[in-house]
């Protein structure tokens, strides 16, 4: 299926490229040895724990922390009264510990240090805090209209002032070039990450007032920054911060800002001068780690007879909790698949966030993709229905090409779009299977995403520092972040593959905001293409002063040299032949001689969005194909995923196994938002915060996925590769409420797809 | 999470004894799956813990005079791996394969899981349905308690202070009776259902039904006998027509509820929708049982 790509020369044949390498991590992480944040002990540590509001919505009339204080064990007791005001969030809107008022159940009220968790937990329920009860507001659109509950006083409205709006062409010249049109309302839920490694960190002062937080962030060095303004609040201006990464037991975006807990953390450790660790409960991580956010989307859409789309108009509204986290800026990323996923040449969409007493929202892996493209995909067979049309045609029709420009003026280079949708047509023996009814059916979904970097801030780089030792080994210091991805794995092959040398000579060092360069973090699906590149630049400078120390030495000429399984070699003569060891030593114990040590900080070629939100943000764009087969018990309800193929344009495999598993990984979580997942609040309280309630994906539960990578090497990635982090579980759900729709005829727009839903479309369908 | 006192007693009398002296806080535990968890989430606080787990003779399986003993610390594993037991009673080993996960079956008890009194216990509605005895020991010696009187509601038993469960007594049923015990539930593994249906049929030669048994779980507050339904099928020939009536009458003997979990309507439908497969499936494996011989 993949398209290969010829070596050119015998010493391009790649060595590590390409190879199924398992992760290097995967050893240490299945035996235990993995140091996560809850493994890590300081000496004179402190435990933390936070109070959580009692209300969606109240005032806070009085705190009493004396009873709390006066418990054995316990060293500070702070709330918004007794420390200086600290705001988090990209526009500040969330006091890390409340003053007056609280907005949402988990909300920060106070926090206690410790000797130990239990003494920290039995002072928080010391704690008396008096609130007066306010009126709340749970639902987005109530919470537009006149005279509804304000949740912030001093923004005037509940309605964000970032309002979203992108238009390309016209769309009300589209509309009439329409033969067909299909205008829907879909509704998404609230889902969380469930990441296997609760959020915490530790915090630590050192003599001079210099911090250094421990923490499993996928932002290290945006972190530091957020750190440092918390010590200017604490009047330590000028002090210095150093975060130290320690490892990611999951992200999927939960990680991706800094939160109320990370702050209140750094104030205990401050005010008790000692370090203090403060990890989530299971319990916590459920209602106080923000996941993703609700949408609900009015979508249209409109084709000729000959099944051209014509135009795309969507207006969302999405419930942005009580606080502002990334969460709401999520549409930049929905505008992806509304304005390029297909040609489509007129575009209208507009999003507001709306603030409600339920909680907020951050990041999570496709980042508003999901729910953009649920809408988008599910209504494209609609159409292509009414049009007469083969759903899997009517996509060919319109289908993204490479080297197009999108009306979002992305400038898309490499596009494997048809060999995915041609994969899995084939793999789903669409032409057999389809159209039967009878409780079976298949349902395919498309999708795009960034492939190569977004840039979001001015800066999208990532910087890399080799040294090359005396032993031939590497020292690979990255900026980037590993959650599991298998990002140490992808840049030690590709360091290993450019310096001739084995993935076991290259040793990934990721963890200290002071060691390495800067990164923007592991966001948009960009480690393997920007810390990639980064890591492929800074090798070929390291290659070049080997070669040139080497054509010196040995009296060759430089052209002429190449490295290769830990050798030199020369491509005209045989006799020239040497360990690349050998070599580095030669080159370092010599007068005036020294070790390889270089450095690159690599930035791709984008531009940021303009006013119009334009422009090419990202350097590659990855295509991708969901399809599955499903069979549904047509009187429980029940569906049964009989098969699930996964096809994505990757560019290059650099590492076909580490690819499998984000397909087969995405396919899973995909499949859980699309079946089973789902918060349920009631005024704002979750009531299904523990792993039974909130049902994931079990091994008995996930189906076969097939894996098809498609490869047409992306001229800018490194060695051709793009990002492929988030898309494996962007087309899941459309893909299933297509493949129900083909089973049973009924058309499920809302997620997830229960049982219930089905009964009651069914009956729906009989009683009209 | 309050600290406790761990006693491990190696006899029913001085485990009785410890439960005696320390009253309403101490409290029994088995493989602890329940109970741990409800002590870690504060629903529970005892201050003693007395293990049963030393106590010789819990964990044993008898099968004589056509009875079947369980211990009350025989484990859901041991359950699923007898033999004996998928065969006579289909509808145990089904209750059985689904619950929890093996690591979790590995330790939990079927004791613990009647005396926890969940309504989603798994092997609830099928003890109902094989119409088990519980036989239990307390400081005035011991006393069999009919397992539809041992329910009281939601987490409420009957049994008294310092009474121990000691063994489920399970009568033999009649030649030639198939069951089935159908867990409805969002997930393969690792989930409570949200309904659970017990079915027992004896057909006689013509494949007129003899005598029906269907137990319900989470279609009330307690597990409960569709009698109304039983009553139906019993005397007439066993078609899908019969049972789907069945299924009827069961939903207007149920009293299910709502929550997150799902709706009332979705409960009541898949009474009606279960209990003629659950018939089916039994009388399969009525068929199997004769093929057998
Ligand atoms: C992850 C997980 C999954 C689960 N899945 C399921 C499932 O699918 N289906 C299901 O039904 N349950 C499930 N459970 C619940 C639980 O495992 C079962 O109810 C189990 O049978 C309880 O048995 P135990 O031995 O662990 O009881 P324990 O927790 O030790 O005890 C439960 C209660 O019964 C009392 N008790 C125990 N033994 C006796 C006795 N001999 N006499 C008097 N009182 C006694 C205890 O004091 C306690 O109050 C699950 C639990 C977990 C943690």
């Amino acid at each position: 299926m993949a398209k290969t790509l010829e070596p050119k020369t015998k010493e391009m044949e790649f060595t590590s490229i390409g190879q199924r390498v398992p992760k290097l991590d995967a050893w240490d992480k299945v035996q235990g040895k993995t140091m996560y944040i809850h493994d890590v002990k300081l000496p004179r540590m402190l435990h933390g724990k936070i109070l959580w509001s009692k209300y969606a919505h109240a005032r806070i009339v009085s705190i009493d922390t004396s009873k709390a204080e006066q418990l054995p064990g316990v060293r500070a007791v702070i709330t918004g009264y007794n420390t200086p005001e600290i705001r988090c969030g990209f526009i500040k809107d969330n006091p890390v510990l409340k003053k007056d008022k609280v907005r949402q159940y988990r909300d920060e009220v106070a926090a206690v240090a410790a000797d130990t968790p239990e003494i920290a937990e039995e002072a928080i329920k010391l704690i008396d805090v008096v609130y007066e009860e306010l009126p709340g507001v749970f639902d987005p659109e109530e919470a537009m209209q006149e005279g509804a509950p304000l949740i912030h006083e001093d923004k005037g409205s509940n309605v964000l002032k970032l309002p979203w709006k992108m238009i390309c062409g016209d769309v009300e010249e589209g509309r009439k070039q329409a033969d067909y049109i299909v205008e829907e309302t879909y509704k998404l839920p609230f889902v969380t990450h469930c990441c296997l490694g609760t959020s915490g960190c530790i915090a630590q002062f050192d003599a001079k007032g210099n911090l250094t937080v421990y923490s499993p962030t996928q932002i290290r060095y945006l972190a530091q920054k957020d750190f440092q303004e918390a010590l200017n609040a604490l009047g330590l201006k000028g002090k210095k911060v150093k975060v130290i990464q320690t490892a990611i037991g999951g992200g999927f975006g939960s990680k991706l800002d800094t939160y109320p807990f990370e702050f209140i953390t750094i104030l205990l450790a401050y005010y008790t001068g000692r370090p203090v660790k403060l990890v989530y409960s299971r319990e916590e991580e459920f209602f106080a780690s923000p996941g993703r956010q609700p949408v609900r989307a009015k979508i249209s859409q409109g084709c000729t007879k000959e099944g051209k789309l014509t135009f795309r108009d969507v207006e969302m509204i999405l419930d942005n909790g009580a606080y502002t986290s990334w969460g709401a800026t999520t549409p930049s990323v929905m505008m992806m698949p509304i304005s390029s996923l297909y040609q489509v040449p007129n575009i209208r969409y507009v999003a507001k966030c709306v603030h409600t007493n339920n909680i907020y929202s951050t990041a999570m892996r496709g980042y508003g993709n999901p729910q953009a493209t649920f809408a988008i995909e599910s209504q494209l067979d609609t159409l292509a229905e009414k049009a007469g049309i083969d759903p899997w045609e009517f996509r060919m029709i319109n289908r993204n090409k490479p080297g197009e420009i999108t009306p979002q003026k992305f400038e898309v280079g490499s596009c494997g779009m048809k060999e995915c949708l041609e994969a899995v047509k084939e793999k789903l023996q669409w032409d057999e299977k389809r159209g039967k009814g009878n409780g079976r059916g298949v349902g395919i979904a498309s999708l795009i995403h960034v492939g190569g970097g977004a840039r979001i801030y001015k800066s999208d780089g990532c910087g890399t520092i080799l040294k090359l030792d005396d032993f031939g080994k590497v020292s690979l210091l990255t900026s980037a972040s590993d959650m599991g991805q298998g990002s140490e794995t992808v840049l030690a092959q590709i360091v290993a593959e450019e310096l001739g040398l084995h993935v076991e000579d290259v040793d990934v060092i990721m963890k200290d905001t002071n060691l390495e360069i800067w990164d923007a973090g592991a966001h948009a699906s960009r480690s393997t293409f920007v810390a990639g590149n980064s890591a492929l630049y800074a090798a070929r400078k390291a290659k070049e002063e080997i070669l040139e120390f080497a054509a010196t030495m040995l009296k060759e000429p430089k052209e002429n040299l190449y490295l290769r399984d830990r050798m030199l070699y020369s491509r005209n003569n045989p006799e020239v032949s040497m360990t690349i060891d050998k070599l580095l030593r030669a080159a370092h114990f010599r007068t005036n001689g020294r070790q390889i040590v270089v450095s690159e900080f690599y930035d791709p070629p984008t531009q940021m969005l303009d006013r119009e939100m334009k422009g090419n943000f990202s350097a590659a764009y990855t295509y991708g194909v969901h399809g599955v087969e499903v069979e549904v018990d047509k009187e429980t309800g029940q569906i049964k995923i009989l098969k699930m193929v996964i096809a994505m344009d990757v560019g290059r495999a650099i590492n076909p196994m580490a690819v499998e598993g984000q397909l087969e990984g995405g396919g899973a979580m995909g499949l859980g938002y699309s079946l089973m997942e789902e918060l349920h609040l009631e005024k704002g309280k979750v009531l299904n915060g523990n792993f039974l309630d909130y049902k994931i994906m079990t091994f008995p539960d996930m189906p076969p996925i097939e894996s098809v990578i498609v490869e047409t090497y992306d001229e800018k990635g490194p060695f051709g590769a793009k990002g492929i982090g988030e898309p494996p579980l962007v087309g899941s759900a459309p893909a299933i409420a297509n493949a129900v729709w083909d089973a049973l005829g009924v058309r499920i727009r809302e997620l997830p797809i229960t049982p219930e839903k089905i009964v009651a479309a069914l009956e729906g369908k009989k009683g009209s | 999470m309050r600290r406790f006192t761990y006693y491990e007693p190696e006899s029913l009398k001085e485990a009785i004894a410890l439960l005696e002296k320390n009253g309403e806080t101490a409290r029994l535990l088995a493989g602890g799956t329940d109970l741990i968890v409800e002590i870690k989430q504060e629903k529970k606080s005892p201050d003693h813990l007395v293990s049963l787990r030393r106590i010789p003779g819990l964990q044993e399986m008898d099968f004589s005079d056509g009875e079947l003993c369980i211990g009350a610390m025989v484990t859901h594993r041991m359950i699923e791996k007898a033999e004996l037991i998928r065969d006579k009673y289909s509808l145990l080993a089904d209750a059985v394969d689904n619950l929890g996960s093996v690591q979790v079956r590995n330790v939990a008890t079927i004791g613990g899981n009647i005396c926890n009194a969940a309504p989603s216990a798994d092997t609830a509605a099928p003890l109902v349905a094989l119409g088990a005895r519980l036989v239990v020991e307390g400081p005035a010696g011991e006393r069999q308690i009919p397992i539809d009187e041992f329910f009281k509601g939601p987490g409420k038993t009957d049994l008294g202070a310092g009474e121990i469960l000691r063994c489920i007594r399970i009568p033999a049923l009649p030649q030639g009776a198939g069951s089935c015990y159908i867990k409805h539930a969002r997930r393969k593994a690792m989930d409570l259902p949200l309904l659970g249906i017990a079915v027992i049929i004896v057909p006689d030669a013509n494949m007129v039904c003899r005598e029906a048994r269907i137990a319900l779980s989470l279609a009330g507050p307690k597990p409960f006998r569709a009698e109304q339904a039983e009553a139906f099928v019993t005397g007439k020939p066993l078609s899908e027509e019969v049972w789907k009536q069945a299924g009827e009458i069961a939903v207007g003997e149920s009293n299910p509820r709502s929550s997150f979990r799902t709706t009332a309507a979705y409960r009541r439908k898949m009474i009606g929708t279960l209990i003629p497969r659950a018939a089916a499936v039994s009388l399969q494996r009525v068929n199997r049982a004769w093929m057998k011989g």
